[in-house]
């Protein structure tokens, strides 16, 4: 049987482009679609959810997500790396992680996630790897 | 409730409007800084909060609907994910003992 990964290397954009948040969470919806993770009605769920409160993190990282566990068919994530940079509300964006998740499985990446943005070697690591299995690797490293 | 040491505290509840993302991060980070505790770290969604939670961070936003959802804890707004500091002082006081006070109708 094949085990899906949560976070897998097709799901690991390096150099996307967005003109505007908007058009930033379209193309997150389309990759976590793209890898099946979520049915199509989820991009709306995205959308909503940023208009309520916007998924801005800090350190220039926005983690968009739904708000309808239902509309998610794997658990999954996508990082999105922009390196223009978006206009999130205010903040300048230069990385996006979308999340598609129903259960837990993903709270330790996320943790790394939160670890390694406030360690700022490890930050810039993250923001300049060539490969997407790097980014795998930074995230899956338990600290 | 408007404060509780934090030498009492038991449980400890981020709480968030869908409970995937960030809380969800929070809740992991938290879980790691006071794993020498014994503080239990959970998320919820503001409408699921446990009778038993201690103290319940959250986005400022959502303050006052936490502390109406949850009238028995202590609830402390914050305003950033990363490197919060109302969250590295309530992390600071769950590990010493000191004063956790709440930032609502206060």
């Amino acid at each position: 049987m094949l085990v899906r990964p949560l976070l897998s290397p097709y799901a690991v954009r390096l150099a996307e482009f967005a003109p505007d948040r908007a058009a930033a969470i379209h193309r997150c919806a389309d990759v976590l679609e793209d890898i099946g993770a979520v049915a199509p009605a989820y991009r709306t769920s995205m959308l909503d959810r940023e208009r309520l409160m916007s998924t801005y993190l800090g350190e220039c990282v926005a983690i968009p997500h739904g708000m309808d566990s239902r509309l998610v068919q794997r658990d999954a994530l996508a990082v999105l790396r922009l390196p223009d940079g978006v206009d999130w509300a205010g903040s300048r964006v230069t990385m996006c992680v979308a999340i598609a998740a129903r259960g837990d499985g993903h709270i330790e990446m996320l943790a790394n996630l939160a670890a390694i943005l406030l360690d700022p070697p490890r930050a810039a690591a993250l923001r300049s790897a060539a490969a997407p299995e790097d980014v795998i690797r930074m995230l899956g490293e338990t600290t | 409730m408007t404060g509780i040491s934090g030498a009492d505290v038991r449980k400890l509840v981020v709480a968030c409007d869908a409970g995937m993302g960030s809380s969800v991060m929070l809740a992991g980070q938290l879980r790691r800084e006071l794993r020498t505790t014994p503080v239990t770290v959970e998320h919820h969604p503001l409408n699921a909060i446990p009778a038993d939670a201690d103290v319940v961070l959250c986005q400022q936003g959502l303050a006052d609907r936490a502390s109406r959802a949850a009238p028995g804890a202590v609830v402390v707004g914050f305003r950033l994910f990363l490197g919060d500091p109302a969250v590295s002082a309530v992390v600071a006081a769950l590990k010493q003992g000191g004063p956790v006070t709440g930032t609502v109708g206060g």
